[in-house]
């Protein structure tokens, strides 16, 4: 074993304490959602599943646990369904609107999240759509998008279309040439945006809260909590959507690359 | 190239540009109707006049005026652009030192570090910023902490319900995203050029001062403007952690679409704040490349 150097030893305390500052957040409240105690603060007094019973046993967490259910779904299945054939478009489009129009999907990314809760806002209000679940979820693809395209395209640049030309020649129309060679192969990067648009929906609170009218969904139940007050309820309820949306964006992450 | 092919290459050539916009079109149709009609109503909504819970259409620039000379806005405005360029600043630097000993030092173990850092981007954005609360706080983990080993006599008050916390809870939550960018941004770097510019006798600071910093350069950018206009518009933190002094341009045009109703006057601080955060950014951006060069 060889004595590490000091560009090891520096840089590993680096990376140690970035991961620790990333982790501790997370430990914090995965950790308090099993305290005895209802006091947040250290030493644990003891460990308790009653935060969690008491979370689940709350109607308001079922109502909100089911459109939270539906709006990722929706808006995974919405999310693909747009973005998938953008992400090939992008290949067959002239070199000079290619870039104006990726740009152009990737925008809503790196737009504030307050701007789009209150463009959405007027407007709706302004072709008088009601608010509800169904608007939230307007917003929630329009987040999921630039991460669909994202990946999708990471996906299809290190992808070998001469394949595709030798089923055609081979006598497979297009359709079959889409449907028998490049789907199969495509299908993980797919299936791992969808996952990933899921994660987004599931975690994303600002948008919601403009536009969602009176369905609740977790995030926007998480916050009213909060407003009223200390209560370990909130890191179990927390501890169980990070668990959902970790795990959904770790399959996501085996399956696809997302390169910005 | 010549008779029959040349009309055939061009014949697929447009069957698959047409094919790229019905591709595109769906995509296109929501972005349009759902991202720019509502960015351009917002714009319209700016010029509009606010009376009492009313709002009528008209074409004023007083919400402007209001937005540009009320020394309260103009205050949170200026604060909510020093907290951004603090934050992203630190962001920057944390995910450039990160990715580059991820990179460089360590690249057996990138693939689990990465993965690290992607539960971390995944892992819940009001939970964590409820969770610095948790820790910041005067009977939290740093304070109890800091008390039990002596370090200081009473809490440290200034952690919480302040600007520390909101840059502190904003760059932990930006900080994943800023890794992105850069990280992949060094994994783009050419070993071989690297190996050349060591073989002609380069030093490991000539290099990265010659190669890999000009050539991270613009996923350097990319981290600084998604950290600093995310932290700009902001308002989920500075309203859990930020207290009164840590108040932020966010929380001023979220309440003018809710308590205050004012939605113009909301439209107009948001407006006249992103063009702000835009100008500020092109001139970091502009000594960003000075500095590389």
């Amino acid at each position: 074993m060889r004595r590490p150097t000091v560009r090891q030893v520096v840089g590993g305390l680096l990376v140690a304490c970035v991961i620790g500052f990333l982790a501790l957040p997370i430990l914090v409240t995965v950790v308090f959602s099993f305290n005895a105690s209802p006091r947040l603060s250290f030493p644990i007094e003891g460990l308790t599943l009653d935060w969690y019973d008491r979370g689940l046993r709350d109607p308001m967490f079922r109502d909100a646990l089911r459109n939270s259910v539906v709006a990722a779904v929706v808006t995974a299945l919405v999310a693909a369904l747009i973005g998938v054939p953008a992400s090939f478009a992008l290949r067959g489009l002239a070199p000079r609107i290619r870039p104006l129009v990726a740009g152009g999907l990737l925008l809503p990314a790196i737009v504030p999240a307050l701007l789009l809760g209150i463009a959405l806002t007027v407007f709706l209000e302004e072709v008088g759509l009601g608010l509800s679940l169904e608007t939230a979820i307007i917003g929630h693809v329009l987040i999921a998008l630039p991460f669909v395209v994202l990946s999708m395209v990471a996906r299809l640049d290190s992808f070998d279309f001469s394949i595709v030309e030798a089923a055609r020649s081979l006598g497979a129309g297009p359709a079959r040439g889409f449907a028998d060679v490049v789907l199969p192969l495509i299908r993980p990067s797919i299936v791992g945006a969808m996952l990933l648009s899921m994660a987004l929906s599931l975690d994303e609170f600002v948008v919601t809260f403009f536009t969602r009218g009176g369905d609740d969904t977790l995030p926007v139940l998480i916050w009213g909590l909060l407003r009223r007050g200390i209560d370990p309820t909130i890191n179990a309820l927390a501890t169980l959507i990070l668990a959902g949306t970790v795990t959904l964006a770790l399959i996501a992450n085996r399956l696809t690359k997302v390169r910005l | 190239m010549y008779g029959p092919f040349a009309m055939n290459l061009t014949g697929s050539q447009r069957s698959v540009k047409r094919l790229a916009l019905l591709q595109v079109a769906p995509a296109a149709v929501f972005w349009t109707a759902f991202f720019l009609i509502p960015l351009a109503i917002l714009v319209r909504y700016s010029f509009f006049e606010a009376g009492f819970l009313t709002i009528t259409p008209a074409f004023d620039l007083a919400n402007y005026q209001e937005a540009v000379t009320n020394g309260l806005y103009r205050e949170i405005i200026v604060r909510t652009i020093v907290i951004g360029l603090a934050t992203a600043t630190l962001v920057v630097v944390l995910a450039y030192a990160f990715s580059y000993v991820v990179t460089f030092v360590f690249p057996r173990r990138r693939e689990l570090l990465f993965f690290l850092v992607m539960v971390a981007l995944f892992s819940g954005y009001l939970v964590r910023i409820y969770a610095w609360r948790t820790i910041l706080g005067e009977q939290g983990i740093v304070n109890s902490l800091l008390l039990s080993t002596g370090l200081v006599d009473e809490p440290l008050r200034f952690l919480i319900y302040s600007r520390v916390a909101v840059v502190i809870t904003m760059t932990n939550i930006l900080l994943p995203f800023a890794i992105l960018p850069l990280y992949s941004a060094m994994q783009n770097v050419p070993r071989e050029v690297i190996e050349a510019a060591r073989s002609l006798g380069g030093s490991g600071l000539a290099v990265f001062r010659t190669v890999t910093f000009p050539m991270t350069m613009t996923g350097a950018k990319a981290a600084f403007a998604f950290a600093f206009v995310l932290t700009c518009g902001d308002y989920v933190t500075p309203t859990l952690v930020g207290g009164t002094n840590g108040i932020m341009i966010g929380n001023v045009i979220a309440d003018q679409f809710g308590v205050s109703y004012n939605w113009p006057l909301g439209a107009a601080l948001a407006i006249t704040t992103m063009v702000a955060v835009l100008v500020v950014f092109a001139v970091v951006s502009r000594l960003m490349t000075v500095v590389a060069r």
